[in-house]
C-alpha cells in the first residue's frame, strides 16, 4: 500500500533534466531510503515528493490525487519534510522553533491551541530536547540541532516524513543517534519515512525499502539484502567492492577494494571507470 | 517556560503568554518582553510628544500642553494646537509608517540592510515627485499622490525583475539597490534640468522635511494607517511564517509567494504614503525595526514596537531639527541621517559576524 507515489516523474532545473520518467511507490509505514552518488537526482526526487519542486512531466500522487491539486496547507498535514540545511530565524529558541511545526494547523486568530501544546510537548519529549526548550538554537551542537529540527517536523504530525540527508553534517555517533531516532519514530508511531542518504552502508542498515538511483533513474529497489550486491555497487557508484554481512545486523555491508598503496604491484584498479 | 494546561505540563515557546479571547475561539501568543517594550515605548512617545509641543520659539509648560491636548481652554491654544500639533502629528504618523514598512521589507528580504530607502521605494517616489516639480507641479495636495505612485511603481519593477520562478531574497535586495541608483540619477537629471528655485525646493523635499506640514498632510496619512491596521495585524502573524528558509516554510504549508507579496506590498504602500507626506526621511525604516528587535529579543521583528520606535525617532529628530540651529529649521532627514549613517556602517562592519542564515540566504535547495 502506498499513500505517496510518483508516476513518470520528470524533474528539471531550468533546462537541465535531472530525473527522467521515474516511477516510485513509497511503502506505507516503512522506512524507505533513497541512495545514490552525488547529483543522481535523489534530493531532487525527495523535493518533488514534498511538492517543493513542480514536476516538468508526470506527477506525484497523494492518496491518488495530484499534489498540484491539493492546497499546500493540506499537504502540510500529511507530508512533513526536512531540507538538508534548514535555516532557523536568528536567536530563536528551541521550543519556539519546534512550535513552528504547528503552522499548518494555526490561523492568525488561533495561534496556540491545547492541541498545539500537546503536539509540541510530545514531539520534544520523543526527540529528547525538552531540557533544551529555552536555549537558542544557534548555541546547540550539530546533533542537538538536528534533533530539534526533527522535533519540529514531528510536531507537524504528518503520516509521512521526508528527510533530506539528515546526517550530512554530523559526526558518526550523532549520525547513528539521528537514524536510530528516525527508526524508533517509525516503529512506535507507524509513520512512513523517506530518507535520502549518500552512505550506502547506512542506507542498508536503516532501510526497510531501499531505492538506488543513478543519473536520474532508479537502478534497483527492494529489501537491502536483495538490492545491495557487488554488481549494484559497481553499477551505481562505479566502485569495486566486497559485500559481506554486517557483523552486527546481518544486513549487507559494502567494503571498498584495497586503497592505493605504493608497494602494491598487481596494478588492480579500484575504480572501474 | 513551562506552563500547565488542564493539569498536564506542556512546553510553550519561552517568553510567550497565551491570551484567550471569546471563550477560547481565539488564542494569541503574546511575547511578554515585547509587550513590556511596547508599553515603555508608548510612554516614551508620549513624553517626546509633550516635549515637542513644549519646546520652541516660546516655551510652553507641559501642563499647558496637556490642557490644550485635552481640549481645555488655554492661552497657548494657538502655539500648541495650531502651530506645533499638526506638524508633530505628521511626524508621528510618518514614523509609525516607516517603522512598520521597514520591518516588513527587512523580513521579506531576510536582510537587516533592506529598507524602503535602500531598495528603491524612496528613490521612485523622489524621481516622480521631483520630475513633477520641474514641470511646474508644486502643490502639496498633488505631490503626495505622485510620490505614492512613484514608490509603488519602483517597487513593482524591482519585484518583477527579481522574480525568477520565485522571489530570491538576495536578488530582491541587489536589484532594489540597482534601481535605487538608477532612479537617483533620474532625479538628478530632473534637478539639473529644472529651474533653480524648484531645484532648491525639491532638494529640501528629498532630504525629508516636516516644515510647513499640517492637517492636510496628516489626514490622508492617518486614514491610510487606520485602513492598513488590520493588514498590519495579519502581517505581524504572517511574518512568523516567512522567517524560515523557503523549503522549510513551503513544507509547513506556507504559500510563500503570496505571503511575501502581501507583506512587501503593505510595506511599500506604507513607505510610499509616508514619503509622500514628508519626503524620504532616511534611515528611520532601517533603524527602527533592528533596534526594536534588539530590545524585545524576539525571533522576528516586533512590528508594533518598531512602529512606536519609528515615531519616537521622527518626532525627536524633528524636535532637534527645529531647535538645534534655531531660528533656522533643518530638514528632519538631516538628523535621522546623522544618526542612521553611523549605524549602517556599524551594521556592515559587524556583518561578518552575523550568521550566514540571517543575512539574505536564499533557498536551501540542492540538485
Amino acid at each position: 500500500m502506498s499513500k505517496l507515489v510518483a508516476r513518470e516523474l520528470t524533474l528539471a532545473y531550468e533546462d537541465r533534466t535531472v530525473v527522467h520518467g521515474l516511477d516510485l511507490d513509497i511503502p506505507d509505514g516503512r522506512v524507505s531510503v533513497i541512495v545514490g552518488p552525488n547529483a543522481c537526482g535523489k534530493s531532487t526526487t525527495l523535493r518533488a515528493l514534498g511538492r517543493l519542486l513542480k514536476p516538468r512531466g508526470g506527477s506525484v500522487l497523494l492518496d491518488g490525487t495530484e499534489l498540484a491539486r491539493i492546497p499546500t496547507r493540506r499537504i502540510a498535514r500529511s507530508i512533513g519534510l526536512l531540507p538538508q540545511s534548514p535555516v532557523a530565524p536568528e536567536a530563536i529558541t528551541v521550543a519556539d522553533l519546534v512550535s513552528r511545526g504547528r503552522q499548518p494547523y494555526q490561523h492568525w486568530w488561533q495561534q496556540w491551541s491545547d492541541e498545539d501544546e500537546r503536539a509540541v510537548t510530545e514531539a520534544m519529549a520523543r526527540t529528547d530536547v525538552t531540557a533544551l526548550a529555552d536555549r537558542p538554537v544557534d548555541e546547540l551542537s550539530g546533533g542537538q540541532r538536528q534533533r530539534v529540527w526533527i522535533a519540529m517536523a514531528l510536531a507537524q504530525e504528518t503520516e509521512l516524513l521526508l528527510l533530506d540527508e539528515p546526517t550530512t553534517f554530523l559526526d558518526i555517533s550523532h549520525q547513528v543517534e539521528v537514524l536510530d531516532l528516525v527508526r524508533r519514530l517509525n516503529h512506535e508511531q507507524g509513520r512512513t519515512v523517506v530518507i535520502v542518504l549518500h552512505d550506502l552502508n547506512q542506507a542498508a542498515r536503516y532501510a526497510d525499502h531501499l531505492v538506488a538511483m543513478k543519473a536520474g533513474r532508479i537502478v534497483a529497489e527492494g529489501a537491502p539484502a536483495k538490492v545491495v550486491t557487488r554488481e549494484l555497487v559497481r553499477e551505481v557508484f562505479g566502485l569495486e567492492s566486497v559485500v559481506i554481512p554486517d557483523p552486527v545486523t546481518g544486513s549487507p555491508l559494502v567494503v571498498p577494494g584495497a586503497p592505493y598503496s605504493p608497494e602494491r604491484t598487481d596494478g588492480r584498479a579500484v575504480h572501474s571507470r | 517556560m513551562t506552563a500547565t494546561t488542564g493539569g498536564a505540563p506542556g512546553v510553550r515557546p519561552a517568553g510567550y503568554a497565551r491570551v484567550r479571547v471569546g471563550g477560547g475561539r481565539g488564542t494569541f501568543l503574546l511575547h511578554r518582553r515585547a509587550a513590556l517594550v511596547a508599553v515603555g515605548l508608548a510612554v516614551a512617545l508620549g513624553a517626546v510628544c509633550v516635549a515637542y509641543l513644549s519646546v520652541g520659539e516660546s516655551f510652553v509648560p507641559p501642563s499647558e500642553v496637556l490642557r490644550v491636548l485635552l481640549g481645555r481652554e488655554s492661552s497657548q491654544e494657538l502655539v500648541v494646537g495650531t502651530l506645533r500639533l499638526p506638524r508633530m502629528v505628521v511626524g508621528l504618523l510618518v514614523g509609525l509608517a516607516f517603522g512598520v514598512a521597514g520591518g516588513l521589507i527587512q523580513t521579506v528580504a531576510r536582510n537587516p540592510l533592506a529598507s524602503p530607502d535602500i531598495i528603491g521605494v524612496s528613490q521612485g517616489a523622489s524621481a516622480l515627485t521631483v520630475g513633477a516639480m520641474t514641470f511646474g507641479i508644486t502643490s502639496f495636495s498633488v505631490l503626495p499622490y505622485l510620490s505614492v505612485a512613484g514608490g509603488v511603481a519602483a517597487a513593482a519593477l524591482v519585484y518583477v525583475f527579481a522574480w525568477r520562478g520565485g522571489l530570491h531574497a538576495t536578488r530582491f535586495v541587489l536589484i532594489g539597490i540597482g534601481f535605487a541608483i538608477a532612479l537617483r540619477s533620474v532625479t538628478t537629471l530632473f534637478l539639473t534640468k529644472g529651474d533653480y528655485l524648484v531645484a532648491q525646493q525639491a532638494q529640501v523635499w528629498m532630504t525629508g522635511s516636516l516644515n510647513g506640514r499640517g492637517w492636510d498632510s496628516a489626514a490622508p496619512l492617518g486614514w491610510v494607517l487606520l485602513a492598513a491596521a488590520p493588514a498590519v495585524a495579519w502581517a505581524a502573524y504572517a511574518q512568523r511564517t516567512v522567517s524560515m528558509d523557503d523549503d522549510t516554510a513551503t513544507a509547513l504549508g506556507v504559500r510563500l509567494g503570496r505571503v511575501r507579496l502581501g507583506l512587501v506590498a503593505l510595506g511599500v504602500v506604507l513607505a510610499s504614503v509616508a514619503t509622500g507626506a514628508a519626503g524620504p526621511v532616511d534611515f528611520v525604516a532601517l533603524l527602527a525595526p533592528q533596534i526594536a528587535r534588539r530590545m524585545t529579543r524576539t525571533a522576528q521583528i516586533p512590528l508594533l514596537c518598531s512602529a512606536l520606535l519609528g515615531a519616537v525617532i521622527v518626532v525627536l529628530a524633528d524636535l532637534l531639527a527645529r531647535r538645534l540651529l534655531s531660528p533656522t529649521e533643518l530638514p528632519v532627514g538631516v538628523l535621522t541621517a546623522a544618526v542612521g549613517a553611523p549605524y549602517l556602517i556599524w551594521l556592515l562592519v559587524r556583518g561578518r559576524s552575523i550568521r550566514g542564515g540571517a543575512v539574505g540566504t536564499g533557498t536551501g535547495g540542492k540538485a
